[in-house]
């Protein structure tokens, strides 16, 4: 038998490679999104893994809304970048540096 | 025991995959190590009895939101070269951080009562038993408003995708020989008169 | 069930969504290059909206939609607020947009939308609905930052601010999963009921609530989570940036009303140790920082930090009068920062954003009566008697005291009086230095006179306070 804790450490494991990820590759915009993906996806495995230890369907519900708000926070995301990409011809973070204070 | 096989095994698979995805060089292997990553998570909620949610990860992750990451790293072709500058210098920060926050986060996690029986106690649910239809029923009754507020917010992502992204369409210059025969004298000439100036 | 009460409590909302896809369709087929009929139609949807509120104010707190939906005075009161203050917004904005010639109809559509966002946020009941109210406001927000498509300034602002407001996003559905799962809840009535029976599961319950306050920090703006302010503050466009530093800061106090006073109150005693924290760091770093930045836009950042730092000394003071001073200063401070980016817009000209300290100097020649509105906005943003901001700042520290963090109320004050240099030096700059350009100001008859009834009521309110606190106080203690 699977236990909740088994999903719910996998779950922080995803977590942790995210925000890993996210320090990593400051430079890469687009990895960035990707990370933000994984770490949404991570706070999904956890709401199913309690709905289905709970028995309770509010959490399934929880992901279902998650999972549209993340489709349209990567498609904001993805023009927000070709904005950008078309203004600097980079998507270089590090060149992102126009402002310092 | 099959069933904790089964699930090691795409744990295993996921945790390898979404490692990739943070490292590798390519944006392009790295989203499909996303596609392989969102897979086996789909594979687990199986496991975990989500049936639906794990069909629409991969109809709409899988299909249409990764693809739509692939067309962007595709469509800009960004040079690679810079983006790995950083690489090795944050290395070692960013595992460091990873690290300490997975031993507090696995600490917590794991804590007793998440495995005591009474939260852990194996489900069985019949045959007759309908995951879509639960999730229906709840979403469309009961969820009714944040249903509505889900829609206005797939509405404000289509305005923002369109209002960044979309360009005039470019003046073409192509001829349209129909209309260059119908011209007449008329439209190109205007004959004015004016009174002659006095010196 | 549904019921029909259901839909009449949620009828401003309804009423603002109708309005706002209303507004998008006349705007996608109007000609008009200067898109008048799409702002008029916008200010009208912001008015007849916040008329419904206050219509519609409850005698008593009522819930709907299965007690996701909560309506009382404070959701009604903010409402309102934030229906007002964005209607200033639009106005100086539609100047803003009008002199650098970049008007365009989806600004005033997503702004609606973000309002909506901020409704549905202040209104929310339940985990689910905070979350969504939050991302439907953030999604409209990062998209009006990158509107201005030319300016690299602008694309790179949103950028950062679409990757730590994401990765916020993240954090704070990492910390309501761990919630849901010790408690089995999404509503915040049984969050709390739930979290008083799992007293025995303290750590579980607590490790929920650091993620769930990282989410609340980030939005609001706290030190350590602060790094998106100056950024997205500088880059985006004034008129934005005006937005994002008005009404949405009451929304986020909002949000941690709901969330930690609705549906977290009996862990009282830890998230108020995080607060203090939090607190102190915020007014250090964005008052310290603040004094040596050279851009307006970017001081008035730093001075956001430092106000929240303040906001949060409200917070922690964990009683009903603590709340209420809180809401007073999170409206108090959305009046004063409206009027002091409207400033800048107003000395603005096309392709000139007019953003540096130097741009300022001498501001009394050229005009003597902007001159004194910006003065009343600097003492009391300073916090000096008897302007408003005065007031925001006393009944603040007089709640901390009153629970016992005397103090804190001293590291406060010292840290007010740090600030102090930074706006008297804006002061300073217009009243004693020579100006640089004589240039003449352009602006429209209604920004004049909505910048000029926005100067003067910081001073009006400040005179009477005691007519916005019981107000404040009647929202919050029931």
């Amino acid at each position: 038998m699977i236990v909740l804790s088994d999903v719910l450490i996998l779950a922080a494991i995803l977590f942790c490679i995210s925000v890993a990820g996210i320090f990593i590759n400051r430079k890469n915009v687009i990895i960035l999104l990707m990370c933000i993906e994984l770490m949404l996806l991570s706070v999904n495995m956890n709401f199913i893994a309690f709905s289905h230890f709970l028995h309770d369907i509010n959490g399934q519900v929880f992901v279902f809304f998650i999972l549209t708000v993340a489709a349209a926070e990567s498609a904001i995301g993805l023009a927000i970048l070709v904005v950008l990409f078309r203004n600097r011809q980079t998507i270089n973070v590090d060149d992102l540096d126009t402002m310092k204070g | 025991m099959f069933e904790q096989i089964i699930y090691y095994i795409f744990a295993g698979l996921l945790i390898f995959s979404a490692s990739m995805v943070i490292t590798v060089r390519n944006p392009v292997m790295a989203a499909l190590f996303l596609v392989l990553s969102f897979f086996s998570s789909a594979a687990i909620w199986l496991l975990l009895e989500a049936e639906f949610l794990a069909i629409a990860l991969v109809l709409v992750y899988v299909g249409a939101v990764m693809v739509l990451f692939l067309f962007v790293v595709m469509m800009l072709d960004v040079n690679l070269a810079p983006l790995r500058e950083g690489f090795a210098r944050y290395l070692p920060v960013g595992v460091t951080v990873a690290v300490l926050m997975m031993i507090a986060m696995g600490l917590v996690v794991s804590s007793s009562y998440f495995k005591s029986d009474e939260i852990s106690a194996p489900v069985t649910l019949g045959p007759g038993y309908s995951n879509t239809t639960e999730l229906g029923q709840a979403l469309y009754t009961d969820y009714l408003y944040p249903f509505e507020i889900a829609g206005a917010i797939l509405l404000v992502a289509i305005i923002a995708a369109i209002s960044l992204t979309t360009r005039k369409p470019r003046s073409t210059k192509a001829q349209q020989p129909a209309l260059q025969v119908q011209v007449r004298k008329e439209d190109r000439i205007k004959i004015i008169k004016m009174e002659a100036e006095k010196q | 069930m549904i019921l029909q009460s259901d839909i009449v409590l949620l009828l401003p909302e309804i009423t603002l969504l109708s309005l706002a896809c209303a507004v998008l369709i006349i705007d996608t087929f109007s000609r008009d290059p200067l898109r008048n009929v799409t702002y008029l139609l916008g200010q009208l949807s912001l008015l007849i909206t916040a008329i419904l509120v206050i219509y519609l104010y409850p005698d008593e707190t009522t819930y709907a939609f299965g007690n996701s939906f909560v309506s009382d005075s404070m959701s009604t009161v903010l409402k309102a607020v934030i229906c007002v203050i964005t209607f200033v917004v639009f106005l100086y904005s539609h100047d803003y947009l009008k002199k650098h010639e970049w008007m365009k109809g989806e600004y005033f559509v997503l702004g609606l939308f973000a309002v909506l966002g901020m409704m549905v946020m202040v209104s929310a009941y339940s985990l689910l609905i905070v979350y969504l109210g939050l991302e439907l406001l953030s999604l409209s927000l990062y998209a009006m930052v990158a509107m201005h498509r030319e300016s690299q300034s602008a694309s790179e602002a949103a950028m950062k601010y679409f990757v730590l407001g994401s990765m916020a996003s993240g954090m704070l559905l990492y910390g309501i999963s761990i919630l849901y799962g010790v408690t089995g809840s999404l509503e915040l009535d049984a969050l709390a009921i739930q979290i008083s029976e799992h007293s025995e599961h303290g750590i579980l319950l607590v490790f929920g609530l650091v993620f769930v306050i990282v989410g609340i920090a980030f939005k609001l703006g706290a030190v350590p989570f602060h790094m998106w302010i100056p950024d997205v503050y500088q880059g985006a466009p004034t008129s934005v940036t005006l937005f994002i530093s008005s009404a949405p800061k009451i929304a986020a106090f909002a949000m941690a009303i709901r969330l930690l006073v609705n549906g977290m109150h009996p862990l009282l005693g830890d998230w108020q140790e995080i607060l203090i924290i939090l607190s102190v760091l915020s007014m250090a770093t964005g008052n310290i920082i603040a004094i040596s930045q050279s851009n307006i836009k970017r001081m008035l950042a730093y001075s956001t930090i430092a106000h929240i730092g303040f906001l949060l000394l409200g917070l922690l003071s964990g009683s009903q009068e603590g709340f209420a001073a809180a809401m007073f200063y999170v409206i108090t401070y959305a009046l004063m920062s409206t009027g002091a980016f409207g400033i800048v817009i107003l000395l603005s000209r096309r392709g000139f954003e007019s953003d540096n300290l130097d741009d300022i100097k001498g501001l009394a020649e050229r005009n003597p009566w902007f001159a004194f509105i910006m003065l009343i906005l600097m003492f009391s943003l300073t916090g000096a008697p008897p302007f408003l901001g005065f007031w925001a700042k006393w009944f603040v520290l007089k709640e901390v005291v009153a629970s016992g963090y005397v103090w804190l109320a001293a590291v406060a004050v010292l840290f007010a009086i740090i600030g102090a240099y930074y706006y008297i030096r804006i002061v300073k700059l217009m009243y004693f230095d020579k100006p640089e350009t004589m240039t003449a100001i352009k602006a429209s008859q209604q920004m004049r006179f909505a910048l000029s009834i926005n100067g003067l009521a910081l001073l009006i309110i400040g005179l009477m306070p005691g007519l916005l606190m019981s107000l404040c106080i009647t929202a919050l203690v029931q």
